[in-house]
C-alpha cells in the first residue's frame, strides 16, 4: 500500500481504534446486581437491643481508652444492604436515645439529608441561586436525584408512629423541602429516660453531590440514614440541609452492618468487627464506632488498600487504612506520610487522637466525593498527575480533612450555625501544619521556580470576599457560596494567624490546646472558643473579636507619603558640593493612612539611606498619622507597615510599604513573562493560519 | 528517506542562505509584542515599583503575590491588559501573510533578492493570498471542527471508563491524529501559496488543485518533513524553557530576557524550514518547463556592411 493511503487511513483507523479502546474500557451497562430486600423484609430485621433495658453501650472497642470519652446520647444499630446497580440502600435502624436534656421531650426531629437532592429542595434552590462547589444544576439530570424515605417508624412502647411523621422547614419554610421530618410522640420521654426508635428506610444515592453518592462503580455513603437532631441550648437544633452547610449531631455508639457484593472493597468509620460471606455472593461487614457522631462508608471494586501503617499515638496505636485508586497507587506513600505528619502535629500541639483507626479514602476521579470528613474516615483528592512540588493534591486536602477529626470530629461545633469554627479553625491549623511540614513560603507549591504558601492562599481567599459577611453568621445565610468559602475558611485562618501577632504564637498554640482538651466531645459555642483565648492569653481581646469575628470591617493600611527635606533648605548649595552631600541634615516625615474601618495597632519600620532602621508603633485610631520628624544626615529610603508580615487580614499588602526610589525590576520580570507568552502565541497563530 | 533528507537539507539550506528573513520576522514579532505588553507594563509600574512586597516576585516567583496583584482594582480588568496583546498578535499574523510571498520569492531565487523584488512579490500576491487564506480557513475549519467533534465524543465516552488514564490517553492520541491531519492540510496550502507566488498564478484555484495533487502523491515524504521540523520546534521550546527555569537566576532580568528571546528566535526557524521544504519541492517537482524556441542560426553576410554609428550594448543586455 502506498504511503499516502496509509496516511489517509491513519485518522480513520485511529478514530476506530480509539473508539474500540474507549468501548472496551467503558463501564458495562449492567453492573452486578444484588436483589434489594423489600422494605417489609428490611423492617423485619432484628434490632439488637431489647426494649426492656435500654441503655447506651459503654463500649471502648474503637478507642484507645478504657472508658467512654464522650457523653453518649445516641446508639445507632443499622443493618443495611446496598444495591450497587440501583444505588439504593435498604436498611433498618434501631436508634436508642438518652434524654439528657433535663426536660421531657414530646417530639423528635430527624435529618433526612439525601432528600436535599430533589428539584424543589432548598439545597438545590440555593445551588441555583448562590452557586455551588459541585454543580449549579444548569440542567437537571435524573442522576442528580437522591432520596431518603422512612418506610416505617416504631417507637418502642408507643407502637408504629409512621403516620405521625411530617416534614418541617425550620429555616426557610420551604414546603417542598423534605430534609427534616418531625415526629410527635404519644407520650413524652422524661428526663434521664431512654427511648428507642425502630426505623425501616430506603436511601437512593444521587451521582456524587456534596461528597456523597455514587460515581461509576464507586459509592460514598455519607449522610445516608435518618439522624436525630441535637438538643442544644434548650431547643432542638435540626436545620434543613443547605447548599453551604454541613452537619451537627450527638456523640454516641454506632454498630453498622453493611451487606454488599463480595467483589467490593469497603472502608468505613470505626473498626471492622467481622466480615462474613453470604451464599448469595454478598458479604456482610460489621463495624463498630465509639464516641463518634456520624458513620460513613465507601465501596469500590477497584480500591487498592494500604493498611500496614500504624501510628503510635499518645493513647495507643492508630491503624492507618488507606484506600487508593489503582492509578494513584504510587502516591500511597505520600498519603500515608502526610497523614502521619498530621497525626503527629495535632497530637503534639492540640491533644491526643483517641481512636484506633483512621481510614483515608482516595475517591473515584471526577466524583464530587473528594475532600470530606467523617469521624475516623476522610476522603482525599488525588490526581494521577501529581508532581512532587505541588502540595494541594493530595497533601493539603489530606491534612485538612484529618484536621476535622479534631475540629468537627471531637470538638463538635454546630456546622449549620458556626461553620467558621470547624472549617475556619481547621484552615488555621492547616496553615500551621503545612508550614511546619514544608516551609511557610512553599507549603502548597514549589514547582518550576514558582512558589506559594498556605497562609497567603488563605488570605487571598478572604480578601476577595472581605466585605459582605462576618464570621459569626449562620452558614446558610451567607451572601453566596464564594462569600461562605472566603469568610469561613480564609478569613478565619487569617484572623487567627493575625491573632498570633497580638498574643504571641506560643500563647495561641497553648490556647488551642486548652480549647481542644476542654471542649472535645462537646458542642462548644463561638464564645467558648473566644473566651478560652482570652483566658489563656490573659488579655481582653474584645476590640479584636468585635471587628474580626462579629463584624465586617476591612483592614487596609497604607504608607501614604515620605518626605525628606534638607533642614536648611533655604541655603544655597555650596559650589562644587555634590547633590547628595553626606553632611546635609534632612528632616524626614512618614505619613500613614488607615484606608478602611478595621482599627488595629501596627508596627512600622523606617529605613534610611545610610542603612539605619528604626521601628515605630501606631495605634491606628485616627485615619492618618505623621511619623517624625527625623533629623538625620540621611533621607528616608523606605517605610513599611507590619515589617514582620504578621498581619494576614490587610486587604492590600502592596501599599503597606513605600520606597522613595522606584524599583522597576519586578515589573520588568513580570512583563517579560507576558512578552514571551504574547510572542509565542502570535508565532503559533502565524504558524498554523498562514 | 534520501528524498526526505534532500527536502529537509535543501530547505534548511534555503533558510541558511536567507537568514535575514528570520531576523526581520523576529524583530517584527518582538516589536509588536512589545506594543501589546506596554499597557500591562504601565499597570504593573503603578502597583509594583514602589512596594517592598513586590520583591517576592523578583527573588523567586511567589504565585500568591502575583494573584493578589492581578486582583487589585488598579490592575484593571484582565481583558483590558490582554486585549492589546491579542490585537498585536493578530497584527503579526496579518503581516506574516503580507510578507510571506516575498520570502517564498527569495527562497526560490538563486541570488539575493533585491528589496524592490521582495516587496513587489508581496504586493502582487496580496489579494491572491487573501483568497487562499479564506479557502484554507474554510477547509481547515471544517476538517478540524469535525475532528474535534469526534474527539469530544470519544472523550465523553472515555470519561465513563473506570480506567482513569483512558481519557488522557484518548485525548493525547486524538490530538496527535488532529495534528497530522492539520499538518497535511498545511502542506497542501503551503504548496498552493508557493505555486501562486513562483508561478505568478492569478487563478488561485489552479494552484490549490495542483498543490492538492502533489500533496496527495507525495504526502508521506512531505508529511515526514513537517513532522520532523515540528519536533525540532517542540524540542527547542522545551530546552529553552528548561534553561530559563533551571539555569537563569530568578532575579537575572537580562538573562531571562536573552534566553526567552533566543528561544523565540529559534522557534521561528522550523516554520521557515517548512517553507524551504515546500519551495524545494516546488522547484523539484512542480515548476513548469518553459518551451524553448529552436535556435535557427542566421547565415553571416559575406560582405558586411559598414558598422552603424550606435553605442555598444553592455554584454549583460546582450546575454538577455
Amino acid at each position: 500500500m502506498k504511503i499516502r493511503w496509509m496516511i489517509l487511513f491513519l485518522p480513520v483507523v485511529s478514530v476506530i481504534a480509539l473508539s474500540l479502546a474507549v468501548m472496551q474500557h467503558a463501564l458495562p451497562a449492567d453492573s452486578p446486581h444484588v436483589a434489594a430486600p423489600t422494605a417489609k423484609s428490611a423492617a423485619a430485621a432484628p434490632a439488637s437491643n431489647s426494649a426492656g433495658a435500654l441503655a447506651i453501650p459503654d463500649t471502648t472497642l474503637a478507642i484507645n481508652s478504657d472508658k467512654p470519652m464522650s457523653e453518649r446520647v445516641v446508639h445507632y444499630q443499622i443493618d443495611a444492604r446496598y444495591d450497587v446497580a440501583k444505588h439504593i440502600v435498604d436498611a433498618t435502624e434501631v436508634l436508642t436515645y438518652h434524654n439528657l436534656t433535663g426536660q421531657a421531650l414530646d417530639h423528635f426531629p430527624f435529618h433526612l439529608y439525601q432528600n436535599a437532592f430533589q428539584q424543589k429542595a432548598t439545597w438545590v434552590n440555593e445551588a441555583k441561586l448562590m452557586g455551588s462547589r459541585d454543580t449549579n444544576y444548569e440542567k437537571w439530570d435524573d442522576k442528580d436525584y437522591g432520596s431518603e424515605d422512612i418506610k416505617s417508624l416504631e417507637v418502642v412502647g408507643q407502637g408504629d408512629l409512621t403516620s405521625q411523621l411530617h416534614y418541617i422547614a425550620p429555616d426557610d419554610g420551604n414546603k417542598d423541602d423534605k430534609t427534616v421530618t418531625d415526629l410527635r410522640l404519644a407520650k413524652p420521654i422524661a428526663p434521664g429516660e431512654y427511648v428507642q426508635f425502630k426505623i425501616a428506610f430506603q436511601t437512593l444515592f444521587p451521582e456524587t453531590q456534596a461528597r456523597s453518592g455514587w460515581k461509576r462503580d464507586f459509592v460514598l455513603g455519607g449522610q445516608w440514614f435518618p439522624k436525630v437532631g441535637v438538643w442544644w441550648h434548650g431547643a432542638w437544633n435540626c436545620h434543613q440541609y443547605h447548599n453551604t452547610t454541613e452537619f451537627f449531631a450527638d456523640f454516641g455508639v454506632y454498630d453498622v452492618k453493611l451487606t454488599l457484593p463480595q467483589f467490593e472493597v469497603v472502608g468505613a468509620s470505626g473498626v471492622k468487627v467481622s466480615e462474613v460471606n453470604n451464599p448469595d455472593s454478598t458479604k456482610t461487614l460489621t463495624y463498630h464506632g465509639d464516641d463518634i457522631h456520624d458513620f460513613a462508608w465507601t465501596a469500590s471494586p477497584r480500591y487498592k488498600v494500604k493498611e500496614d501503617g500504624v501510628y503510635q499515638g499518645q493513647m495507643g496505636p492508630v491503624q492507618m487504612r488507606i484506600l487508593m485508586q489503582p492509578a494513584h497507587w504510587s502516591q500511597a506513600e505520600r498519603h500515608e506520610k502526610i497523614l502521619r505528619e498530621s497525626l503527629d502535629h495535632f497530637e503534639r500541639w492540640y491533644g491526643p487522637y483517641p481512636y484506633k483507626t483512621i481510614t483515608l479514602v482516595d475517591p473515584e476521579p471526577d466524583s464530587a466525593a473528594g475532600g470530606m470528613e467523617y469521624p475516623t474516615f476522610i476522603t482525599g483528592d488525588a490526581n494521577w498527575f501529581a508532581p512532587e512540588g505541588e502540595h494541594i493534591f493530595p497533601e493539603v486536602v489530606v491534612e485538612h480533612e484529618f484536621g476535622h477529626q479534631y475540629w468537627y470530629g471531637m470538638v463538635a461545633t454546630n456546622e449549620f450555625e458556626d461553620a467558621w469554627m470547624d472549617e475556619g479553625i481547621n484552615s488555621y491549623t492547616e496553615v500551621k501544619v503545612m508550614d511546619s511540614v514544608f516551609s511557610p513560603g512553599t507549603s502548597i507549591l514549589d514547582l518550576a521556580g514558582a512558589t506559594a504558601g498556605e497562609r497567603e492562599e488563605q488570605r487571598l481567599s478572604y480578601i476577595g470576599e472581605a466585605d459582605l459577611d462576618p464570621l459569626a453568621k449562620n452558614a446558610y445565610d451567607y451572601y453566596n457560596s464564594n462569600s461562605y468559602g472566603g469568610i469561613t475558611y480564609g478569613k478565619t485562618a487569617s484572623v487567627l494567624l493575625t491573632l498570633e501577632s497580638i498574643i504571641g504564637e506560643d500563647t495561641m498554640q497553648k490556647a488551642m490546646h486548652v480549647y481542644f482538651m476542654k471542649y472535645r466531645f462537646t458542642h462548644p459555642t463561638k464564645e467558648d472558643f473566644l473566651k478560652t483565648i482570652e483566658e489563656v492569653s490573659g488579655r481582653d481581646l474584645r476590640w479584636y473579636f468585635n471587628q474580626a469575628v462579629y463584624g465586617t470591617p476591612v483592614m487596609d493600611y497604607k504608607v501614604l507619603r515620605i518626605d525628606s527635606l534638607p533642614l536648611k533648605w533655604y541655603e544655597e548649595p555650596k559650589k562644587g558640593a555634590e547633590k547628595d552631600d553626606k553632611n546635609t541634615v534632612y528632616r524626614s516625615y512618614v505619613w500613614l493612612q488607615r484606608k478602611e474601618d478595621f482599627v488595629m495597632p501596627v508596627d512600622v519600620e523606617i529605613k534610611f539611606d545610610n542603612g539605619e532602621k528604626i521601628r515605630e508603633h501606631w495605634d491606628g485610631v485616627s485615619r492618618w498619622t505623621r511619623l517624625g520628624p527625623y533629623e538625620k544626615k540621611a533621607k528616608v529610603e523606605s517605610a513599611e507597615i507590619d515589617p514582620d508580615h504578621k498581619i494576614q487580614i490587610d486587604r492590600n499588602d502592596f501599599n503597606n510599604s513605600y520606597t522613595v526610589e522606584a524599583n522597576d525590576k519586578p515589573t520588568v520580570k513580570v512583563s517579560n513573562y507576558w512578552l514571551f507568552v504574547s510572542q509565542w502565541l502570535s508565532q503559533a497563530l502565524a504558524w498554523w493560519a498562514v | 528517506m534520501a528524498a526526505n533528507q534532500s527536502l529537509l537539507s535543501s530547505g534548511l539550506g534555503m533558510v541558511g542562505r536567507n537568514k535575514r528573513y528570520i531576523g526581520w520576522f523576529y524583530l517584527l514579532n518582538l516589536t509588536l509584542a512589545e506594543f501589546g505588553v506596554s499597557a500591562l507594563r504601565n499597570q504593573l509600574h503603578g502597583i509594583l515599583d514602589h512596594s517592598l512586597y513586590s520583591d517576592r516576585m523578583l527573588h523567586g516567583f511567589d504565585a500568591g503575590v502575583y494573584i493578589e496583584m492581578v486582583t487589585r482594582p488598579e490592575y484593571g480588568s484582565s481583558m483590558g491588559t490582554t486585549r492589546p496583546m491579542v490585537y498585536f498578535g493578530l497584527l503579526f499574523f496579518v503581516m506574516t501573510a503580507l510578507f510571506l510571498p516575498g520570502v517564498l520569492q527569495g527562497y526560490a531565487s538563486t541570488y539575493r533578492l533585491p528589496r524592490e523584488d521582495f516587496f513587489r512579490a508581496c504586493g502582487r500576491n496580496l489579494w491572491r493570498f487573501i483568497r487562499l487564506m479564506i479557502v484554507a480557513g474554510i477547509v481547515m475549519g471544517a476538517v478540524t471542527g469535525g475532528l474535534f467533534g469526534v474527539r469530544a465524543a470519544l472523550l465523553k465516552k472515555a470519561a465513563e471508563s473506570t480506567n482513569e488514564l483512558l481519557p488522557f490517553s484518548v485525548s493525547m492520541a486524538s490530538l496527535v491524529v488532529i495534528f497530522l491531519v492539520m499538518a497535511a492540510l498545511r502542506i497542501w496550502f503551503d504548496l498552493a501559496q508557493t505555486d501562486v507566488v513562483l508561478s505568478d498564478q492569478r487563478a488561485v484555484r489552479k494552484s490549490i488543485a495542483a498543490a492538492f495533487r502533489h500533496t496527495w502523491r507525495n504526502l508521506g515524504r512531505l508529511l515526514a518533513s513537517y513532522v520532523v521540523t515540528t519536533i525540532v520546534a517542540a524540542i527547542a521550546l522545551v530546552v529553552g524553557l528548561w534553561v530559563w527555569m533551571k539555569l537563569v537566576p530568578p532575579a537575572s532580568l537580562i538573562g531571562a530576557f536573552l534566553v526567552s528571546q533566543l528561544t523565540l528566535l529559534v522557534l521561528l526557524i522550523p516554520r521557515f524550514w517548512q517553507r524551504g521544504v515546500v519551495v524545494t519541492y516546488y522547484l523539484q517537482n512542480m515548476v513548469q518547463p518553459i518551451a524553448v524556441q529552436p535556435f535557427t542560426p542566421v547565415p553571416l553576410v559575406s560582405d558586411p556592411a559598414p558598422a552603424p554609428a550606435i553605442p555598444s550594448v553592455p554584454p549583460e543586455t546582450q546575454a538577455s
